[in-house]
């Protein structure tokens, strides 16, 4: 049986703490997987994200109606793929708001969809609250904590929950991953796309621990929805 | 039950009246009340274009017309009479209503009668009030502020306020709130009711492919519109069969 496409959002509400870079990931992870992700950009009008997934990025202004029908009519217009929206953090409250008011989750729930959110929650203890009330105000099927040792975190204890957890990384490694064609995806088929072997088993290490987190979400949505 | 007329005008053009008007037939379609309208923009009428299937364009000038609306109220079989006025028409509807004794029937209990003024944020708007306040005796009167345009009521002070509604105390003040001006615009282009945008449906009812985003705003829209068209004392009892609340007067509510 085909798994459940699900849409991924990608936020936090404080900026330059790691979202996109997990967004990032999470695609070339999903492609790994076989899967097909189109990704939302709401980074607009820079679009980070679409520099390194020409073809299957969609950039989208959402301060302009024009662009919120441009996400969630895309989303609802072409279901049974899984998304991944990278939103900035300036984003996220009209996000969601726009998310209640418009009654989107449910909505993307009729059309089969599961709907992860993916929250940075860095060192500001407002960021944890954040994370909790997006549980009850939006009810999505799952709020993933996410921890980035690079920024720390205030989520120490995480109890049973998934947590993704990214490790810090190297900053001149960072630096290299930064460029405009490098892909994640590729470099883990074995393409050393520049980098020299201690380079290489850094960067492996430092996304294996990432993919580790997210290989927990599919079990872990799944169980959230024999609890509900 | 006795029949209900609601009258929707302003002796303003471009405030809204037929906004207000497709938006209180969609309520009371959402509410199971028939309803039947005249659209007195002849010869060509908005309203008409929206809910074609009950709306008759009638000239309230020709008294053949005036009979089809008036001597009908109690045979159609229906509710709910609206009759969106013709802009700049309301006074001179009101007028005539009067001369030929409407307003006295509904004042002697025949039939229920409201007015909804849709009132722009000018002067002029409140020097209406003034003027059609000698009719609007036994009559629900309904002041519509209508921000569906992101209407600014800046020019009303709470001094120059006050004067004008302490000449109709018992008025109700209802706002009509925001709507997207894209979503508008969609509703517009497709010529279909709001509610049938909101339901994804066309014209005769055939499954559509409206905008999510749009239909949000539009679905938002109504259900703070329909609030507001429930704070109307004429509007419960026809729902409630009589037992609705108290109205609650604008002076109270202020």
């Amino acid at each position: 049986m085909a798994a459940q496409p699900v849409i991924h959002i990608a936020c936090s509400d404080r900026h330059r703490n790691g979202k996109t870079l997990l967004a990032r990931v999470l695609v070339d992870y999903l492609m790994l997987d076989g899967r097909d992700p189109f990704v939302i950009d709401a980074g607009f009008p820079d679009g980070p994200l679409r520099n390194y997934f020409p073809g299957r990025t969609a950039l989208v202004d959402f301060e302009a109606t024009a662009g919120r029908m441009k996400l969630f009519d895309t989303i609802l217009g072409s279901p049974g793929r899984d998304y991944v929206i990278d939103l900035p953090s300036e984003q996220t409250d009209n996000f969601f708001k726009a998310c209640v008011e418009l009654g989107f989750i449910a909505e993307a729930q009729r059309h089969g969809f599961r709907i992860v959110v993916l929250f940075v929650v860095d060192q500001n203890p407002d960021s944890l609250k954040s994370a909790a009330t997006l549980e009850t105000r939006v009810r999505p099927d799952l709020v993933v904590p996410v921890r980035n040792a690079f920024i720390g975190s205030t989520l120490t204890d995480a109890g049973h929950r998934t947590v993704i957890d990214i490790p810090a990384l190297d900053p001149e490694i960072m630096a290299l991953t930064e460029a405009k064609r490098f892909s994640f995806r590729i470099f883990l088929l074995d393409d050393g796309q520049g980098l020299n072997p201690p380079q290489k088993t850094r960067l492996k290490s430092f996304l294996y621990e990432i993919m580790v987190g997210l290989r927990n979400i599919a079990p872990a949505v799944s169980l959230q929805a024999l609890k509900n | 039950m006795k029949p209900t007329l609601i009258l929707v005008g302003a002796d303003k053009g471009g405030v809204g009246k037929t906004t207000i008007s497709r938006a209180l037939l969609d309520f009371f379609s959402r509410k199971n009340v028939l309803t039947r309208a005249f659209d007195t923009e002849n010869p060509r009428g908005t309203l008409h274009r929206f809910h074609p299937g009950i709306t008759e364009i009638i000239d309230l000038g020709n008294v053949a017309h005036q009979m089809k609306l008036l001597d009908t109220l109690e045979t159609a079989n229906v509710p709910v009479t609206l009759v969106d006025l013709k802009a700049g028409n309301m006074s001179y509807a009101l007028d005539m209503f009067d001369r030929i004794g409407v307003l006295e029937a509904a004042r002697e209990g025949l039939f229920h009668l409201g007015l909804f003024h849709v009132i722009g944020p000018s002067i002029a708007s409140l020097d209406e009030m003034a003027e059609i306040s000698k009719y609007v005796k036994g009559v629900q009167y309904v002041v519509a502020r209508n921000f569906i345009n992101e209407t600014n009521f800046f020019e009303w002070d709470q001094a120059t306020h006050r004067k004008y509604f302490a000449q109709i105390p018992k008025a109700l003040e209802i706002d009509i709130p925001k709507l997207n001006e894209m979503a508008y615009e969609q509703v517009d282009l497709a010529g279909v009711t709001f509610k049938d945008f909101v339901e994804n449906r066309g014209p005769d009812g055939e499954p559509n492919k409206f905008s999510f985003v749009l239909r949000g705003y539009v679905r938002r829209w109504s259900s703070e519109i329909d609030a507001e068209f429930s704070r109307v004392k004429l509007i419960q009892d026809l729902l409630t069969g009589g037992r609705g609340a108290q109205l609650q007067p604008m002076a109270q509510a202020s």
